[in-house]
């Protein structure tokens, strides 16, 4: 059976969601360990700064990376925007789009998971 | 006067704008997005109104929710700031149709002024001088060698098509011209596919030199210039009144004919024409159609509220200032302060705010929207606060300006405070001998 990843996605995001916000309320949630397990092996890109994650270079316009899509080492994989300053985030390696972790117009934190290359 | 004004901005112009309707007992409402529900605005306003999510296109650009949070607060008035919706026609225009008045001009003379093709015809037509070029792309050696006659020597040509130098020429003498000409269409043919090029006047040593106005239906004064030649990339840091390049006589002449064109366009509000100056000869650049990030230096040598007399004028449609009642003294200095590490090419450094410590004393005043425990968000401009210092004369502002450096704190971010040290023990800065281009050439730190 073909399983929808936007629906494991959202969970995921739901899930950090609700840390974040227990966290806020200063309850720590038990099985973060278990959270990190789901994660599927290859490159995770991190976002090298905290902004605003554009998947495309103008609103509407041609994304910089599709899933299942082959990626050169240097090429853009997005841009983050930090107070009006457009960060280009290149690509670490060769490699093809496994996972891409953020959506267009979501504000990331430095470190984030970006995408998954393989 | 107004009851109730709402404040479609954030940061600290907002602030601004909400200390000058409280000291006359306006009603003020704040809009915010939901990573500012915390902002100094959304504290000091008496109501606050969350208007969409931290993208600005969500929230301070989204006219609709904007709406709304008039409509809810019944608020009679709307006052934009800079940046965001200040100098959007379509805003004042959706405003004006619902009887909401939009604190700055109409909607008709933002457009005129926001087109830079447009707003060149008129500056020309009612007398300003203007950076004389071509029209649009030229590539006929018989009809250059017409254009370069208005335009006068050093001439920039450039690719119609282009961009990043490539088929770029200064021609400094008119023995050069044809041989460069024809260089730079090969040249453009080459690179771009198009043999036609722009002919400019090329500025060599540019000053940024601006005229702050103020105008109603009786009447259009100024409140002398700002020269704002400390850039960084277009980005003005270091803002002073008066320049200390002018002399009088220049002066003089720039207030008469930028008051000449503002009154005769049917202005009404504050404004600021912005020119390059070089060689004792100015050049319009463009109108701004708002309040700028730059007019407290203004304010503190004319001692005029700019932001209370855009109210004024707004509510009355008449200013009740008289060029008489303008005489500024002594000089003045903005430094703006953005969370910004100078030293890592000025990259930007969002954070949440630890020690703060902002200096006072006499002469000494902070626009700002900071405090201790206060997070900086990646979402929006860098710049988090402005400290501008008065003196006598132009030597004690510099020392007044480095000793409130001295007592600025600010931790948990990178700031531009240290640069700012630098540049006012910088023997260019001292003498004034610096263009635009200044710090896009120099390392300072």
């Amino acid at each position: 059976m073909e399983i929808d990843k936007k629906i494991i996605l959202k969970l995921v995001q739901t899930l950090e969601d609700l840390k974040k916000s227990l966290k806020e309320i200063g309850i720590n949630s038990k099985d973060e360990s278990e959270v990190e397990e789901i994660e599927i092996s290859g490159t995770v890109v991190k976002s090298p700064i905290v902004g605003t994650a554009y998947l495309a270079p103008e609103p509407g316009g041609k994304k910089f990376i599709e899933m299942g899509k082959k990626i050169k080492k240097g090429e853009t994989i997005m841009i983050v925007e930090a107070m009006k300053t457009m960060n280009h985030v290149p690509s670490p390696s060769d490699g093809i789009i496994k996972e891409i972790s953020v959506e267009d117009g979501q504000p990331i934190e430095f470190g984030q998971k970006l995408i998954i290359l393989e | 006067m107004f009851n109730k004004i709402l404040i479609a901005n954030r940061g600290e112009i907002a602030v601004r704008i909400i200390r000058a309707c409280k000291e006359w007992g306006i009603a003020t409402v704040a809009i915010h997005s939901d990573v500012d529900k915390n902002s100094m605005h959304v504290r000091l306003a008496d109501e606050s109104v969350c208007v969409g999510t931290h993208q600005p296109a969500n929230s301070y650009l989204n006219i609709p929710t904007i709406m709304s949070a008039i409509e809810l607060t019944n608020a009679e008035a709307v006052h934009p700031g800079y940046g965001f919706l200040s100098e959007n026609a379509e805003f004042a225009k959706i405003l004006e149709d619902y009887k909401i008045k939009f604190i700055g001009p109409s909607s008709k003379l933002i457009k005129m002024m926001g087109d830079k093709i447009q707003a060149k015809v008129i500056a020309k037509k009612y007398g300003l001088p203007v950076i004389e070029g071509s029209e649009g792309g030229v590539s006929d050696l018989k009809e250059a060698k017409k254009i370069i006659q208005n335009i006068g020597f050093p001439i920039l040509i450039k690719a119609a098509g282009g961009g990043g130098g490539k088929g770029m020429k200064v021609v400094n003498k008119e023995e050069e011209f044809e041989n460069l000409f024809l260089t730079a269409k090969l040249e453009a043919k080459k690179f771009f596919g198009n043999d036609e090029v722009y002919i400019e006047k090329f500025f060599q040593n540019p000053r940024h030199i601006e005229v702050q106005i103020l105008s109603g239906k009786n009447r259009t004064i100024h409140l002398h210039e700002r020269d704002c030649s400390v850039q960084r990339r277009h980005q003005k840091l270091i803002e002073e009144t008066p320049s200390p390049i002018l002399t009088d006589e220049l002066r003089n002449e720039l207030f008469e004919k930028t008051v000449r064109m503002v009154s005769q366009i049917g202005y009404e509000g504050a404004g600021t024409v912005e020119f390059i100056y070089e060689n004792n000869k100015f050049y319009f650049l463009e109108m701004n159609t708002r309040v700028q990030v730059e007019h407290p230096v203004t304010e503190v040598v004319t001692g005029i509220d700019i932001i209370k007399e855009q109210i004024n004028i707004a509510f009355n449609g008449n200013t009740s200032l008289k060029q008489e009642d303008i005489k500024p003294r002594g000089h003045a200095i903005e430094c703006r302060i953005n969370a910004e590490d100078a030293s890592k090419n000025f990259q930007p450094s969002p954070g949440t705010i630890g020690m703060c410590h902002q200096p006072s004393g006499f002469r000494t005043r902070v626009d700002g929207a900071i405090y201790q425990g206060y997070k900086v968000t990646p979402y929006y401009d860098s710049m988090i606060c402005k400290l501008i210092c008065h003196g006598r004369n132009r030597t004690e502002a510099i020392q007044r300006m480095k000793r409130s450096l001295d007592e600025f704190v600010i931790e948990g971010i990178q700031t531009t405070i240290e640069l700012h040290k630098k540049l006012l023990d910088h023997e260019k800065f001292i003498s004034s001998d610096f263009n635009v281009s200044w710090l896009d050439k120099e390392k300072i730190i």
